[in-house]
């Protein structure tokens, strides 16, 4: 059974904005969202890097009531505009709090009604990238150096830590009774689960599935970045972020969080619902080259080749890219790219070059831009790429490198450095992963 | 340290908790229960037991946290009981 998947909802979490409209509006008017962190700022010189796009517990409309006796412990966080139940905020942390609200306000837009949701036949799968450090750091804290008891962490510790406490939070509050379960694939996170969740849908195991990621807000997670030295440094926070540019040296670690609703396409059709896109096609697979961090040009070309075959005639008009502005991911991913698609005919968009990367998130976050580009026929730009490299990548000159020998340079029509309005009709959307996992998905306006 | 001082102290916990009834709050009496008068979830007991001890600057043994019900007249005693032994 080989059925048709439909987008008919999208929500999220995005960084300086109060909205799904504000968040296209800002897109497309080549705005970054990138800006000093002060939770990283107050680190001083024990951080690289202190810019992120971050949304703050009173942009998202929240509060917290910090324990008196675990210092930087929330005992709880709250909904000052009242949208979820006190039950469900006290099982969640920041990320599965954002997961709830995406999820309602999906839903809201899908249309579907209360037996809809409630049913064995709609499931959940959403994923995060970091384990909960921000409520266990102080909860660790507390135990094992200063010796209390355990009952002082309280008895969400562990609800609010657990892997998949995004989805287990949203099947909570909404009641859900099909499969709930998230997938956990690093910054591959977001679409790997959209995509497990349009093959359940396509397979006949659900018919309704609410998927995506969320990457709260941690500094725990920014530092372990950090650490790596692989966060972008020396820019003004606009300009941080700026993938395939000459000067890259770095992403910026951002927060944020993106749900989709995804429903079998004769049963969105014959509810008359609004259809955002239609899935063509997803694939995934593994570098296979044992290097957990370094992006592979073979598996990015067999992760095409693979989306290929399920869309036969697959012809995008938009790539969004991975785009990190890392050295060695932009060049392999846009020589993969125009490798499998040729040097014409389509634009490359960087959104992380205007929020960042939001991790676990990214794939559910960038989906979404991806599904607004659809909808307002523009193509978000690679913001910052101005100077291409006229240079060879390192990667050109490794010993096997089998790829092109042009510079990035040569690929200046493919990256727009501002919004390019045109007709689109077909966007594959791609993520990658430490541990070398890649993840590819192509989606469709209905009836093109 | 009356009982009412005990009780008085756990109002004030239970001020701060958004999962309990907060107009069953104003009713409360040591024949109370936590979970059936108060609607305070069960999985919530052990966190108004921990900041218990620390309200009231004590530490209860395992064995009577282990041993406590919901009633609110057995935390009192606890309190009572533990205060006695420092």
């Amino acid at each position: 059974m080989n059925r048709n998947v439909a987008i008919v909802g999208m929500a999220g979490i995005f960084p300086t904005c109060a909205s799904l409209t504000e968040f296209g509006d800002k897109l497309f008017a080549n705005e970054s969202l990138i800006r000093p962190w002060g939770e990283a700022v107050a680190l001083g010189k024990q951080v690289r890097s202190s810019v992120s796009g971050y949304t703050t517990l009173e942009e998202a409309g929240l509060s917290a009531q910090w324990s008196k006796s675990l210092p930087g412990y929330p005992d709880m966080y709250f909904d000052v505009r009242e949208r979820i139940p006190y039950q469900y905020m006290a099982t969640a942390d920041i990320g599965s709090i954002w997961a709830m609200l995406s999820s309602m306000e999906t839903v809201e837009m899908s249309g579907w009604q209360k037996k809809e949701v409630e049913s064995e036949r709609t499931g959940i799968s959403i994923g995060s990238g970091g384990g909960g450090h921000s409520v266990l750091r102080p909860a660790w804290n507390s135990f094992f150096n200063e010796g209390k008891k355990s009952r002082n962490i309280g008895s969400h510790g562990v609800d609010r830590a657990m892997v998949y406490r995004d989805t287990a939070n949203v099947a909570c509050l909404l009641k859900t009774q099909g499969i709930c379960e998230s997938l956990g694939s690093a910054c591959a996170t977001g679409l790997s689960n959209i995509g497990y969740a349009y093959r359940m849908i396509r397979f006949g195991l659900q018919d309704r599935m609410l998927a995506g990621g969320v990457e709260g807000t941690s500094i725990e997670t920014f530092v372990g970045f950090d650490a790596m030295s692989v966060l972008s440094r020396g820019y003004e926070p606009g300009k941080s972020s700026r993938p395939f540019s000459k000067d890259r040296n770095g992403f910026v670690c951002s927060f944020g969080g993106a749900v989709l609703a995804l429903e079998e396409l004769e049963r969105a059709k014959a509810r008359g619902a609004n259809i955002i896109a239609v899935i063509d096609g997803y694939h995934n697979n593994a570098d296979g080259d044992g290097d957990m961090f370094a992006p592979s040009y073979d598996g990015q070309k067999r992760l095409w080749r693979g989306l290929k075959a399920q869309v036969p005639g697959l012809k995008p008009d938009v790539v969004k890219a991975h785009g990190t502005s890392t050295p060695a991911g932009d060049s392999i991913e846009l020589f993969s790219i125009a490798s499998e698609l040729g040097e014409t005919g389509y634009h490359i968009s960087a959104p992380k070059s205007q929020f960042g990367h939001m991790l676990g998130a990214a794939g559910a976050v960038e989906l979404v831009a991806s599904l607004l580009m659809l909808q307002r026929q523009t193509v978000s730009p690679c913001l910052n790429s101005e100077e291409l490299s006229s240079e060879k990548e390192w990667v050109q000159e490794q010993e096997h490198w089998a790829g092109t020998m042009e510079p990035i340079a040569a690929f200046r029509d493919l990256l727009p450095t501002h919004a390019v309005k045109k007709e689109i009709n077909q966007v594959v959307s791609l993520n990658y992963g430490f541990g070398g996992t890649n993840a590819a998905i192509s989606i469709s306006r209905y009836g093109a | 340290m009356t009982r009412q001082d005990v009780l008085d102290g756990i109002v004030r916990i239970l001020k701060e908790v958004k999962t309990v009834d907060q107009e069953a709050l104003k009713n409360i009496s040591e024949d109370s229960d936590f979970i059936a008068d108060l609607g305070l979830p069960s999985t919530e007991m052990i966190n108004i037991i921990a900041k218990a001890e620390d309200e009231f600057q004590l530490e209860f043994d395992d064995d009577d946290v282990d041993a406590l019900d919901s009633k609110v007249s057995e935390t009192i005693d606890l309190v009572m009981r533990t205060q006695q032994k420092k």
